[in-house]
């Protein structure tokens, strides 16, 4: 009954993000949405039952998916056939239409059957698989399979299906780079810090000054990007040591202040002359200004950053057989930041299992009892900034050369907010929660919004607009309806409702959930006193 | 074994500890009584590092221990069960008993080690996934102390282990102690359970307002007028 009810729920909030989708992009954008989701009913609507056999699980998961496909149809009938004309886009005959519709449920059917048929297999791969109908491949074997099969092949379906998401998806991987980063603070470690895209702008504009022809300094993207990490692993140390003494809204503040200072320094260091400062103050002593020794900018105040402007063009990564990689072909960009993103999951799952990882859970969780183990708290606590910055300086290396230029206002503070957004969103603390915060947050601002945006101002124009007598109302509804100006609000609207729903994010970390229910814990814990002295 | 000498601690301005003398000689429960705020968590603090004493040397097998890391001192061998025991709540008591043994590498012996601590209390065991912040405030004790000694330490700093407990429960962690010291371990128990804590000790002191008014046997102190009256709360 439980589980009916489970799955009738995801239906519902998966149905209606894919028909919203397929409302918005219209075309083959429901084969491709229904791919992904597909997938994923097919996993949540068979992963918590213990499937005895891949075929029990193929069923439930077509089952599910063709109900998920339904949506998918029908939206993309809906929006062929009525939204298309509403909105003024060009008309798609009827058989086109016909064609989307049943493509995209006969696709989410089968992605949902495929992944249910995974659940279904053994949880360990036994002895005797092989000798068995079941195969040799063990659930989680066969749901990673699927997993990198989509991660494999996004970027052709994409193509194939002329949806165009690439270009979102390549910069929802370098934010889940960040989000998992600053994870490792917040969540592990439990230092709030509100200033991470510091980091972020540190490890791009160290790429961007060792690779680019403003300072002279081209060196090959391979070598710079481990260089960009270094620094911001440094920086992490030297940013985070002020910060030892401070707890909670303290420490909070100083990366505050930390994330507003950084893009100014980057923003200022234009005119740099550093004289030696002995001789300068012998100058300055015995008025003879021409006694300082000038170390750097002489001749010229040095540019370093070059302010506002920026640093533009940045080098490419270069692969032999691929060459330098272009602005056009996003393949070796997608494939590139992806292999990013798993190395940095896999370094930072091994770091969360590891004495510092566990030191890290301790200082979150009271870090007097935690000293007391004998836990070094400062060195913990600075390792927690510095391994945190490192992958913030991956993403910024990928960054400064994937868009070839940076300036100082693309790393202001709003950018740590919606990092941090996306780790509270998802759960701190938990990976694959933060990567769920992180496309979601993503694609509804880089990809959903804009379109919406566009779709509306197309049915504004077509079919209200016209119709409307009074051109007062006529401007001020044209002028005023347009979502991407609510960008802010509707991510504020978000936040609140989720921490009302779900504090303790989508996939939380059972720590967390201990926490943000801890009426729970107390009552416990007096019962069992109660039970302990009876 | 251990060796405080004419030891100060502050807090910023505030002197907290005024010339501390006390020394714990190997296998021995010596026990430190004093009233609330006394100076009794900031005495085992100064001993472990977490504080440093601002004038005064704290000894450890002769070694200064003023210069050294709480790690180290930990890995030397003092290991403190601290008050309000502080355990980590959103740890199960695997995890917790595992942070206990923070400081060493010999998987081995920690699995012995913890199946000697299952020994002592069999409750743990009970409750080995069970979240430290869910168990009642008795186990929490238990978990304190369990946790102490992951550390393998010969020294075990008790902070008020009868601290908001029930009568009955007390009597239960006092016998624990006494388990413990049986075995050889060497304790400085800090308590304002006088009654309870003497009658578990070799050797006391009683502590007032940051100084040592009073040592000696445990025996004796038992019977000492001014203890009578100000600890034990006899006529
Ligand atoms: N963190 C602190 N900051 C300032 N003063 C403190 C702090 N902790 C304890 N004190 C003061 O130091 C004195 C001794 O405290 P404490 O060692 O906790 O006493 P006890 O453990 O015997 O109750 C008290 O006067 C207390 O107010
Ligand atoms: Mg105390």
């Amino acid at each position: 009954m439980q589980n009916v009810l489970k799955a009738l729920r995801a239906n519902l909030i998966l149905g209606g993000v894919a028909a919203f989708t397929v409302l918005l992009f219209g075309g083959w954008s429901g084969s491709m949405i229904g791919w992904l989701l597909g997938t994923a009913v097919g996993y949540l609507d068979t992963h918590e039952q213990s499937i005895p056999h891949p075929k029990v699980g193929l069923r439930i998961g077509a089952i599910n998916g063709f109900a998920l496909g339904l949506w998918v149809a029908a939206a993309s009938l809906v929006e062929g056939l009525i939204l298309r004309p509403l909105s003024g886009q060009a008309i798609v005959p009827l058989p086109q239409d016909l064609l989307h519709a049943v493509v995209g449920l006969a696709v989410t059917t089968v992605a949902a059957a495929l992944m249910g048929a995974m659940q279904g297999l053994p949880r360990r791969r036994s002895k005797l698989a092989h000798q068995t109908t079941h195969g040799s491949l063990s659930r989680r074997q066969g749901t990673l399979l699927i997993l990198a099969a989509i991660l494999l092949f996004f970027p052709f379906a994409d193509r194939m299906a002329q949806t165009g998401w690439i270009a979102t998806v390549i910069q929802v991987l370098i934010f889940a780079m960040l989000a998992l980063g600053l994870n490792i603070p917040v969540g592990y470690a439990g230092l709030l810090d509100l200033g991470y895209a510091a980091f972020f702008a540190i490890g791009a504009y160290t790429t961007g000054m060792l690779s680019s022809p403003h300072l002279g300094i081209e060196w090959n993207f391979w070598l710079v990007i481990w260089i960009a990490a270094a620094v911001a692993a440094v920086a992490g140390l030297i940013l985070g040591s002020p910060t030892l003494p401070l707890r909670g809204d303290y420490l909070a503040i100083v990366t505050l202040g930390f994330g507003e200072i950084v893009p100014i320094v980057f923003r200022n260091l234009t005119e740099i002359r550093i004289v030696e400062p002995i001789s300068s103050l012998f100058a300055t002593l015995l008025n003879r200004p021409e006694l300082a020794i000038c170390l750097v900018g002489c001749e010229q105040p040095f540019n370093l950053t070059n302010g506002e402007t920026g640093i533009n063009p940045i080098g490419r990564p270069w692969l032999p057989f691929i060459g330098s990689f272009s602005s056009t072909n996003y393949l070796p960009w997608y494939y590139l930041v992806l292999l990013l993103v798993i190395f940095s999951m896999f370094m930072i799952n091994r770091l969360r299992n590891s004495r510092l990882g566990r030191a890290w859970t301790a200082i979150r969780e009271d870090e007097l009892a935690a000293s007391s183990m004998g836990i070094n708290r400062v060195n913990v606590k600075l390792l927690a900034f510095a391994m945190g910055a490192t992958f913030s300086g991956f993403a910024g290396a990928f960054y400064a050369s994937y868009i070839t230029a940076i300036f100082p206002s693309v790393f202001d503070f709003s950018v740590s907010v919606i990092i941090l957004c996306m780790v509270i969103l998802g759960g701190l603390g938990n990976m694959i929660g933060v990567l769920l915060g992180c496309v979601i947050i993503m694609s509804a601002d880089r990809l959903y919004l804009p379109q919406f945006a566009q779709v509306l101002k197309g049915f504004l124009n077509t079919t209200v607009l016209p119709n409307i007598a009074n051109p007062a109302l006529r401007d001020f509804l044209a002028i005023s309806v347009d979502p991407i100006q609510m960008r802010l609000f509707l991510f504020g609207l978000v936040l609140v409702v989720m921490m009302i729903v779900r504090p303790e994010g989508l996939v939380p970390n059972s720590r967390r959930r201990a926490e943000l229910h801890s009426e729970d814990v107390v009552a416990n814990e007096s019962l069992a006193d109660v039970r302990s002295v009876g | 074994m251990l060796e405080l000498i004419d030891v100060h601690t502050y807090y910023g301005n505030i002197q907290a500890l005024k010339g501390i003398n006390l020394s714990v000689s190997p296998g021995e429960v010596v026990t430190l009584i004093g009233s609330n705020g006394a100076g009794k968590t900031t005495t085992l603090r100064t001993i472990q590092g977490l504080l440093r004493p601002r004038q005064g040397k704290v000894l450890f097998e002769d070694r200064e221990l003023n210069v050294v890391s709480t790690e180290e001192i930990v890995r030397l061998g003092i290991a403190q069960s601290p008050e309000g025991r502080m355990i980590f709540p959103r740890m199960t008591v695997l995890e917790n008993l595992e942070m206990g043994a923070f400081q060493r590498r010999d998987s081995t012996g920690i699995k012995t080690d913890m199946e000697h601590v299952f020994s002592l209390f069999p409750r743990l065991k009970e409750r080995i996934s069970q979240k430290g912040g869910t168990l009642s405030g008795g186990e929490q004790q238990m978990l304190a102390i369990g946790r102490a000694l992951m550390a393998r330490p010969r020294l075990l700093l008790l902070d008020e282990p009868s601290m908001g407990l029930a009568p009955m429960l007390v009597s239960q962690i006092f016998s624990i102690i006494q388990e413990i010291s049986a075995e050889g371990m060497t304790i400085l128990l800090v308590e304002q359970n006088a009654r309870m804590a003497l009658t578990v000790a070799n050797r006391g002191y009683v502590l007032q307002t940051g100084e040592i008014v009073l040592s000696g046997d445990a025996k004796e102190l038992q019977v000492n007028e001014t203890v009578r009256k100000a600890y034990l709360g006899e006529e």
